[in-house]
């Protein structure tokens, strides 16, 4: 097995799947998913996006082509099903669709119970969860009580409470206001930092460049670019083409470099935090 | 929703339902065991004492969530005391009100209003997700607390598609007219129709996103002073079992 599979935690080859009204999910994708990184996926509506995620979940099988997860081709028994579906945690985009108990608490006890976990262990983790997410306040609250921000912070608590390796989040930001949205983003910096590989759809490209190490543009049921973060500067074209336009903060440094106030030939800068330090190095 | 909000606002809410189940069963076992009428309504009325002043729900959403079920027994009893009589010589009816009607009427509406009051003190004082609790913990079959949880949930996921979907249609004349009414009315049908149908799908594929094989398995809540709310509400629940034989 080469080095380079065992660092990838997921690897499509040629991955095709059709829904059953004929509607292309997945045309001939082959990606890979690098263990411990931050990876969003950009793309338009329709572009394979969810589809993608729930071949990662094994919800959805490939029609033809194969999925290998750390360097073994995925086997769908039932008993290798329950050890993936508890290492991949899934959020989905609508919380309506994942939360179906009554109580915060029970919704977020579900996952952790259904890995067969003893119940004070799974008490502890739904209470650290919780407490993660800041919604602990809330743990006896009713689902539908809560606000659409709460609905989707409890989706994300009740994935981390099955302490998974690797959590897929189909556009979290969707919906949510900018205080949440920058609360999410601290969040899934601590948790990359504990060392969880995240994996992402957005539609938010300033978003995806800031904040991820790899990016992945999905066109057609197809990955069409697969680059660091660093190097979206070059797939300019690509961008226009899939209409995602270009990160604010490479603009803003190309019109700055333009004018002669940053060198042309300097390093993109990934936030305008880090184009501030450039300016002040230059001024 | 009334009750919801009853549920979750009142005096007894930290109560265990155990506890509150117990009194519940004790106010029916009262209200059934009563000798007289007059006695299952005084049991109706303790019970209903102990939601409003007890519990500090207010009386006029008490009587609202009781208006209904009140509305059922008092048509029923309409029909058990009154008895219409086809008349042989002017092929007409005659209304009768016999004694053992009456009488048979008025127990009847006792022991109702006995067991109503009752299960009220129970739904508008526990939340459904403790009521599920203690079903469980009863042993009572998953099946059929599976659906309940389901139920439960998809109740106010579909009231606020109903909401949306009306407040949308409104906002399009959709129901300016009679006639403009009834045919949204039928679009807003078909269109929930499709919406179960995806969202049991969507909840499907939740479940088994996390490892959901079947039963949903669920964190019961833990009640501090368990014991001690069990054994108050018990000796509550026996002094009006022992109120319903002393005013028999």
């Amino acid at each position: 097995m080469s080095e380079k599979i065992k660092d990838n935690i997921f690897e499509l080859q040629d991955v095709c799947f059709r829904y059953p009204d004929g509607s292309r999910g997945l045309e001939q994708c082959s990606l890979s998913i690098h263990s411990g990184s931050r990876t969003a996926v950009l793309g338009a509506n329709g572009s394979g996006k969810t589809t993608l995620f729930l071949h990662f979940n094994a919800i959805l099988r490939p029609q033809s082509g194969t999925i290998v997860c750390s360097g073994n081709p995925l086997n769908y028994s039932r008993q290798n099903l329950h050890a993936l579906r508890s290492r991949i945690g899934l959020v989905f985009q609508n919380p309506d669709s994942q939360l179906f108990s009554a109580s915060v608490r029970e919704d977020v006890s579900f996952g952790p119970l259904n890995q067969g976990i003893n119940k004070q262990t799974v008490r502890e983790r739904v209470e650290e969860a919780l407490c993660s997410v800041g919604m602990i306040d809330c743990a006896e609250k009713p689902v539908h009580n809560l606000s659409h921000g709460q609905k989707k912070r409890v989706c994300i608590a009740g994935v981390l409470a099955m302490q998974p390796d690797i959590m897929i989040l189909d556009e979290p930001m969707a919906g949510l206001d900018h205080s949440m949205q920058n609360d999410l983003e601290i969040l899934l910096q601590r948790l990359h930092a504990d060392g969880m590989t995240i994996l992402l759809a957005t539609h938010d490209i300033d978003f995806a460049y800031r904040w991820a190490d790899r990016i992945l543009l999905m066109d057609q049921g197809q990955d069409v670019v697969s680059c660091t973060a660093a190097d979206l500067s070059k797939e300019t074209e690509q961008l226009h083409a899939l209409g995602l336009g270009i990160p604010n903060v490479i603009q803003l440094h190309r019109l700055l470099a333009a004018k002669g106030l940053l060198p042309p030939g300097e390093r993109q800068p990934l936030s305008f935090t880090e184009l501030v330090g450039f300016l002040e190095q230059r001024l | 929703m009334l009750i919801e909000q009853c549920a979750y606002a009142n005096r007894l809410r930290l109560v265990t339902p155990a506890a509150k189940g117990i009194f519940c069963l004790c106010g029916v076992i009262a209200s059934f065991s009563a000798g007289t009428p007059a006695a299952a309504c005084g049991v109706a009325a303790a019970l209903a004492s102990v939601t409003v002043l007890g519990a500090g729900i207010p009386m006029g959403r008490y009587l609202r969530v009781a208006a209904p079920a009140l509305l059922f027994l008092g048509t029923s009893a309409l029909t058990l005391a009154v008895s219409l009589t086809p008349e042989s010589l002017n092929n007409g009816f005659s209304i009768r009100i016999e004694r053992t009607s009456v009488q048979a009427a008025a127990q009847v509406v006792g022991r109702s209003l006995g067991g109503l009051a009752a299960l009220l003190f129970l739904a508008m004082t526990t939340p459904l997700t403790d009521i599920i609790g203690l079903l469980r913990r009863l042993r009572t079959p998953e099946t059929l607390l599976d659906i309940m949880v389901l139920c439960y949930r998809t109740l106010f996921v579909f009231s606020e598609a109903v909401r949306e979907t009306t407040t949308a249609q409104s906002a399009r004349l959709g129901y300016a007219t009679t006639r403009h009414a009834l045919r949204s009315m039928g679009i807003l049908t078909a269109n929930l129709t499709v919406q179960v149908w995806q969202r049991s799908q969507a909840l499907h594929v939740a479940a088994m996103s996390r490892n959901g094989d079947g039963p949903l398995r669920f964190l019961e809540h833990d009640h501090h002073h368990s014991a001690r709310d069990c054994f108050v509400f018990l000796a509550g629940g026996s002094l009006i079992i022992f109120l319903s034989q002393v005013l028999s």
